[in-house]
């Protein structure tokens, strides 16, 4: 591929909490000092910006950006629900493997309030009717799995388990506390089968990542983490289906397997998007890890632990790290880069040397091979 | 206005949102969605759309369905969301018509814990509130069929 493969230069996180003293700048701005100095650059080698945020800010962008400097650079505002900053990422890798930029940065920040989130801005037809329930979307979907296949609601309790788990390893997870099956069955019932415990919380934080040139990452650093395929889609009309799902997973993963020449079982790491527990359980088939209708039993056997077949979410994934919406996308590409550097500490999975990413938001999907 | 006028001012039926559906008019009239058809291809969408997604084609003709259908999907709310008329626990369902069109709605008033994929569904026209003029505001549901 030459010069024209597009490396991970730096990564940094501000950790996933509640944050009612900082803004989104504030936030912002910590993240972007983290991963400036990860990539052990200046923020006046940047050479574009993109702010992925979900709520609507206009500037916000410019105004997050300009706490680091003002050079004058292009910064575009990325809005893609929960897959916002992931999509900022896809977008500067096209610009650099397009060669118009050496260098591009991505911030991801986002500031919630608490509780299930309402219809937007229109208290709408779906509203009224109470259809805008957000688990619901995943909850369906989950149904629907148990009636074709026979999956059963520990399988998809235990997506948070194990997420619980691996968030105690993560020093930035919002809760780092182990969950047990039975505390994630019985608690609260928000639409069945998705419990509480099995939604992502809402969240406060930020995620900066720094895209280069493979011919940039020469002169900075000697063990680069590649991005080497990306895909992004919309949900695809299919007659007689229900375009339940964000976006089309396995087309998109299957262009990111033929465009990079991995296949599946090359994956040694994986995130995804586990919003909700159904979305784990989906993702493993979609991804293909595993024959459709087998991610109950998959997950349930322990494939997707640290130590198991195919590490999915080591870092506590939506459910334990957090879910700043905005922010996900660079916390996601964080942690593969992390796993694939070896700097992952007590998370870390063997020998990772490829790594698979899955962000699902409102709006569409974006799907992301790492290697070294 | 005399007091004697404005006591017989007389209660209409108005539905939660123009376009959907088509309220029955005299008795023998059953409810509908109101969906597009496409005069090309045959395809069916709700709701209404300006062009075909399976072939293209702009301009869709309008259509009306009956049902009934079946649950292709569903959820039970138990917890009701900001905004909600309805009060959990109820269900929410994607039903499959006839016509290939897959349509999210809310089950009328049944044993929630009883739903399946598959069952049999009829469609209805139901009050979700009244307005302030005291109107009745209905909306449209699927309900199971005995």
């Amino acid at each position: 591929m030459g010069d024209k493969r597009v490396v991970m230069l730096g990564v940094g996180l501000v950790r996933f909490s509640r944050y009612p003293d900082k803004s989104a700048e504030d936030l912002g701005r910590e993240a972007a000092l983290a991963a400036l100095e990860d990539a052990g650059i200046d923020f006046k080698d940047v050479e574009a910006g993109f702010y992925g945020r979900v709520e609507r800010a206009v500037g916000g962008g410019m105004r997050t950006f300009g706490e680091l400097g003002q050079h004058g650079i292009p910064v575009t505002n990325v809005e893609l629900a929960c897959a916002s900053s992931s999509r900022g990422a896809l977008l500067a890798a096209d610009l650099i493997r397009g060669g118009l930029y050496d260098v591009c940065m991505v911030i991801g920040v986002e500031k919630m309030g608490r509780g299930m989130l309402g219809g937007g801005g229109e208290a709408g037809y779906q509203t009224q009717m109470g259809m805008f329930l957000l688990p619901g979307l995943y909850a369906m979907m989950a149904q629907r799995h148990m009636h074709l296949y026979g999956t059963k609601r520990e399988h998809f309790a235990q997506v948070s388990v194990k997420a619980h788990r691996n968030g105690v390893l993560n020093p930035n997870a919002q809760y780092q506390k182990e969950l047990t099956l039975e505390e994630v069955l019985n608690s609260r019932l928000i639409a069945d089968p998705i419990t509480l415990y099995q939604c992502c919380p809402t969240t406060d934080g930020a995620s900066a990542v720094i895209l280069c040139s493979e011919k940039y990452a020469r002169q900075h650093t000697t063990r680069p983490v590649y991005l080497t395929a990306w895909a992004a889609g919309t949900p695809m009309y299919v007659p007689g289906e229900s375009a339940l799902a964000e976006g089309p997973t396995k087309v998109l993963a299957d262009k990111v397997y033929d465009a990079s020449g991995l296949r599946p079982e090359d994956v040694d790491v994986v995130q995804l998007h586990d919003a909700f527990s159904p979305g784990e359980v989906l993702g493993v088939e979609e991804l293909g890890f595993c024959r459709p209708g087998e991610g109950g039993p998959f997950v349930w056997e322990g494939n997707t632990e640290i130590n198991g077949k195919k590490p999915v979410n080591t870092d506590g994934g939506l459910l334990s790290r957090g879910h700043p919406m905005g922010a996900t996308g660079g916390a996601m590409i964080t942690e593969i880069t992390r796993q694939l550097r070896g700097e992952a500490g007590p998370r870390q999975v063997k020998d990772a040397r490829v790594g698979l990413l899955h962000n699902a938001g409102i709006g569409g999907i974006n799907v992301m091979a790492f290697q070294v | 206005m005399t007091a004697t006028q404005a006591d017989e001012k007389p209660k209409r039926v108005v539905p939660l949102r123009e376009g959907l559906f088509r309220i029955p008019k005299s008795p023998g009239e059953k409810p509908a969605l109101i969906a597009s058809r496409c005069p090309r291809c045959g395809e069916h969408f709700f709701p209404k759309r300006a062009i075909c997604l399976a072939c293209g084609q702009v301009g869709l003709e309008e259509a009306y369905l009956t049902g009934p259908g079946k649950i292709w999907t569903f959820t039970i709310a138990r917890m009701t969301p900001p905004g909600s008329l309805i009060e959990a626990p109820y269900v929410v369902a994607q039903v499959e018509l006839p016509e290939r069109v897959i349509v999210t709605s809310v089950l009328s008033d049944c044993d929630v814990d009883s739903v399946r994929v598959d069952m049999p569904v009829e469609l209805v026209l139901e009050k979700v509130k009244e307005d302030d003029e005291g109107n009745d505001v209905v909306a449209f549901k699927f309900k199971l069929m005995q």
